[in-house]
């Protein structure tokens, strides 16, 4: 529950000072002390990307291998050995996987990830006094550069498959904001939580490989024999926000009230999220 | 008077003595708290201090009085359960010092992530980078991944970076137990030139009375969780040794 400095910055420039006072810790000024320590976060973002692409060889191979592999045995398995369903919806499939795979990696890697956040830093968390949130913002924020340097697959197929593209494709941005508010939301859950109950890691990885396939990732919700589930997709926010990921090539997969479900479901989670991040925060500090 | 630059009013912190309590999550949420247990122990409670710009304060107690809780209350990495704490200038802590140095990266890179993470800027840094390395006497190895240094090594680098980090509070945590006598020297010329100024406030807990005695004036004593005496450096140091029965001799031979 350490606060923004009574005194702002410190005589060197630098963020000097805090307080514990019960009466400064609201998550305005928690939000402030994040903001004001933006730079440590670039900072610690640029190392992992550094350590990524430019320490190995393949660096940028690694980012799209797997979702580029995993998109084209699906590709194999649902046009040349199993009828996939209605192909209207999901033409050019390749590129219904990829897009929806990409986001999918993004959300996965990131979840598993800010399990790691705070247990994988113990030291920097133990010796540095940067706001904890830094250590989950980080590790999705890194993700996030991954997914946005991976895009670059899914426009090569664009430019092969040449499909049309409406207008629609300016939800793009939107879809972009709402998975990553979805992210830092579930990561302030699960970053403290996942320190104070060790297993949360084994049974949020189960949970995610179910999830996987209870998300329109391979399919899409429209092609029939999943109607009765429809209230499922509506409820499940990774679903609207896939909709938005692909409504401007797939114009049949958007559904106003997936999306609105969707939005409400994120901003929710990421309410909850601040506030369990804050009440945890004191324990963690002590078990880490 | 001035506003104390650090002030901890009624603190305290609690730990769980056994390791297989059932936490129960529900409680942490809605609590922010576990639910009392038996278990339960306070290296201390309902402590106020006031320190003044300036203050050179000496911390002793044996071991398990809550010494270095105290001191990461006041660097910010621990929260107190009770009370509050505020701390009104910048820290460097040399705590667990070698904590912020990732092992995959090289001695260079380590130095600028380290510094930064203090909140160093990377102008001020490229400024300091060569005092830095000499004092660390690690030059030849600066391209050489941190985890190939041994631990000597380690302490130098770090100590010779947090030990630049120019802030006005400084605390210091029987860091300097590993390394050997010439940097240890070289150590507490730096911490006294740190101190020249006065205007640095030093927290130092040490089992040496030699080096409280050298660099503080005042004493704080920690006994069963509370302040068992504050006052001059030496009285402390001397009811210390009546309390433990070891006057007359230094408190350890280990330094700092």
């Amino acid at each position: 529950m350490t606060t923004g400095s009574p005194r702002g910055v410190s005589l060197h420039g630098r963020i000097g000072g805090f307080t514990t006072d019960p009466s400064h810790v609201g998550p305005i000024v928690r939000a402030r002390r994040v903001w004001d320590y933006r730079r440590i976060l670039w900072v610690l973002i640029k190392r992992d990307l550094k350590v990524r692409y430019s320490d190995s060889v393949l660096g940028y191979v690694w980012t799209v291998l797997e979702p580029l592999l995993m998109s084209l045995v699906y590709w194999f398995i649902f046009t040349k050995l199993f009828f996939r369903g209605d192909p209207r919806y999901t033409n050019p499939y390749i590129v219904f996987l990829l897009s929806g795979q990409l986001a999918w990696y993004w959300f996965n890697g990131s979840i598993t990830g800010t399990m790691k956040s705070l247990l994988g830093e113990a030291q920097m968390v133990r010796s540095t006094n940067v706001p904890r949130e830094l250590w989950v913002l980080r590790t999705i924020m890194s993700k996030a550069t991954e997914f946005i340097f991976s895009l670059p697959v899914l426009i090569a197929f664009m430019l092969y498959y040449r499909p049309h593209i409406n207008r629609e494709i300016l939800y793009w941005p939107l879809a972009f904001l709402l998975e990553w508010i979805l992210l830092v939301g579930f990561g302030l859950i699960l970053a403290p939580v996942t320190v104070l109950v060790r297993d949360v890691d084994r049974v949020v990885r189960i949970v995610l490989r179910v999830l996987f396939y209870a998300s329109p990732v391979l399919y899409s919700v429209n092609q029939g024999r999943v109607e009765k589930l429809a209230w499922f997709y509506t409820l499940n926010p990774i679903a609207g926000i896939l909709d938005l990921f692909r409504v401007g090539i797939f114009p049949l997969e958007m559904d106003r009230n997936r999306v609105m479900v969707s939005c409400i479901e994120t901003v929710l989670i990421f309410v909850v999220g601040i506030f369990v991040f804050a009440r945890l925060e004191r324990q963690v500090l002590k078990e880490i | 008077m001035d506003e104390p630059v650090i002030s901890l009013r009624d603190v305290g912190i609690c730990f769980s003595k056994n390791r297989k309590r059932r936490r129960s999550l529900r409680d942490l949420v809605l609590h922010g708290s576990p639910a009392p247990k038996s278990g339960e122990f306070w290296p201390f409670r309902h402590v106020n201090l006031d320190i003044q710009r300036g203050e050179t304060i000496g911390v002793v107690g044996r071991n398990g009085q809550g010494k270095s809780t105290l001191l990461s209350l006041i660097a910010g990495v621990l929260l107190p359960d009770e009370g509050r704490v505020t701390v009104r200038d910048g820290v460097a802590p040399l705590i667990a010092i070698t904590g912020g140095f990732e092992s995959e990266l090289s001695a260079r890179e380590n130095i600028y992530l380290v510094s930064q993470l203090h909140g160093m800027t990377p102008a001020e840094i490229d400024e300091e980078f060569d005092d830095i390395v000499e004092f660390s006497e690690v030059g030849e190895f600066l391209d050489t991944p941190f985890k190939h240094f041994s631990s000597g090594m380690k302490v130098r680098l770090a100590f010779s970076v947090v030990s630049r980090l120019d802030e006005p509070i400084l605390l210091i945590d029987e860091v300097l137990a590993v390394g050997d006598k010439a940097f240890r020297n070289k150590c507490y010329a730096r911490i006294e030139s740190l101190l020249a100024g006065g205007d640095t406030t030093l927290f130092l807990v040490s089992h040496s009375a030699t080096h409280l005695k050298r660099f503080c004036k005042r004493g704080i004593y920690l006994l069963d969780g509370e302040i068992r005496a504050d006052g001059p450096i030496d009285d402390v140091i001397r009811q210390y040794e009546i309390d433990t029965d070891t006057l007359d001799e230094d408190l350890a031979d280990s330094d700092i």
